[in-house]
């Protein structure tokens, strides 16, 4: 394995604990206990009561984002101090925050910051309705479009993972009513998705307007290692890109599929999930020469 | 239409065993027709996505995923036998599947 070609993928959400990383890496507990020690200290929540056996879908979505980002965090660290130097990194959705810390554009606290003040911004701008997201499987672009248009259902599709695996946000009613239909109409599955906020549409323009206050005062630098943009699928190069990058993702629609195809095409043959659980894994199996997937705990053995 | 031999049938039945042990981290020869594909190996429907486009690739298919979508709504499927089975229908009738239910 070359050094130069692997890259370090980012979840937005802890779905699920698949294995516990602290049997296989030594040092594992020791951080991700004092890194949640600081965030409980730094956010005034209540982390330090989470741990590697709760169940990450009844933490709420804050703390699951919390939750997600100190793993990340914990998960990077061993990686860089084993010796593991990626070459390119990229965050699913929120898990744009982990890999900002990771290129040294953020301290541990910043992204802290970033996820409370663009949850509570995104709480105070959103009307009364009641919002959600689903994951669909099976149909193309086109046929979610025609579904959404031939019973008015006012949906966005804000990220494709595959030609035929897309996510749609909208208000709860139309994401239900969508779901059924997409099943009616052949979708292999939809999957509700743990959040009552439509992220990545331009519901959330408001709230990022709010967060960029926060996001241009707080001290960010440039990425010291290459963190390719969801949004756009190219290269975040300097602290003004990833200000902007960090606002720009609340509201609008991203294409992970297109992301992980650019850092494969780019010399990315490796890709590792910093993260509990293997799901962004899962979502690359049909770009064609999607490289190879090494679970982040393996890597750290293979350089210690 | 194609013609569903029994080397067909083998062949098919070796690419899931394998696809599912590889996939799900577990010993092919514990895997059976009874087993279950959500209980016993936590697989998932990009699993089954993923599958059928092995199949589409390598038989060279003319068949819409949501036909599929819109038979398996009909007939779920939750087993490995039960898979197997499906996937040889749609080897044999391809876009033609839905005809089956007629």
């Amino acid at each position: 394995m070359a050094e130069n070609d692997i890259g370090l993928v980012f979840p937005a959400f802890i779905t699920d604990f698949r294995d516990d990383p602290s049997q296989c890496v030594p040092g594992f507990n020791k951080l991700f206990s004092e890194y949640l020690e600081k965030a409980s200290f730094i956010t005034g929540k209540e982390l330090l009561a989470y741990s590697l056996e709760s169940d990450p879908m009844q933490l709420g979505e804050l703390s699951n984002q919390f939750a997600s980002y100190i793993y990340s965090c914990t998960c990077t660290d061993l990686l860089l101090n084993s010796g593991v130097r990626p070459a390119m990194i990229a965050g699913y959705s929120m898990g744009i925050y982990a890999a900002l810390y990771t290129a040294s554009a953020i301290r541990f606290e910043t992204g802290l910051l970033f996820i409370e003040r663009a949850y509570h911004s995104i709480l105070n701008v959103l009307p009364q309705t009641r919002y959600g997201m689903c994951g669909v499987i099976g149909l193309s672009e086109k046929d979610i479009r025609e579904i959404a248009a031939l019973h008015n259902l006012n949906l966005a599709i804000v990220n494709r993972n595959s030609d035929y695996s897309f996510v749609v946000a909208g208000s709860s009613f139309h994401i239900n009513v969508f779901q059924l239909k997409a099943k009616e109409e052949g979708a292999l599955h939809t999957r509700p998705m743990a959040t009552a906020i439509p992220y990545h549409t331009g519901l959330l323009s408001e709230a990022a307007k709010e967060l960029s206050e926060t996001v241009f005062s707080a001290d960010v630098q440039s990425p010291v290692i290459p963190v390719i943009s969801v949004l756009r699928q190219d290269r975040i190069s300097d602290a003004a890109r990833v200000r902007e990058e960090v606002v720009n993702n609340i509201f609008n629609p991203f294409n992970w599929f297109e992301t992980q195809l650019k850092m494969y095409q780019s010399g990315i043959h490796v890709f590792t999930e910093c993260g509990p659980s293997q799901v962004l894994l899962k979502n690359s199996k049909f770009m064609q020469g999607s490289g190879k997937f090494v679970r982040w705990d393996s890597l750290i053995n293979k350089f210690l | 239409m194609a013609k569903i031999t029994e080397k067909t049938r083998i062949e098919v039945r070796e690419i899931v065993l394998a696809f599912f042990a590889e996939e799900c981290e577990a010993d092919k020869s514990q895997i059976t027709d009874n087993t279950s594909i959500i209980k016993d190996l936590d697989g998932d429907s990009l699993m089954f996505l993923e599958l059928i486009e092995i199949f589409k690739k390598k038989y060279n298919l003319d068949i819409e995923l949501k036909t599929i979508g819109k038979y398996a709504v009909k007939h779920p499927i939750e087993t490995i036998g039960q898979l197997i089975e499906m996937q040889m229908l749609i080897i044999e009738h391809e876009n033609r599947l839905l005809e089956l239910d007629k």
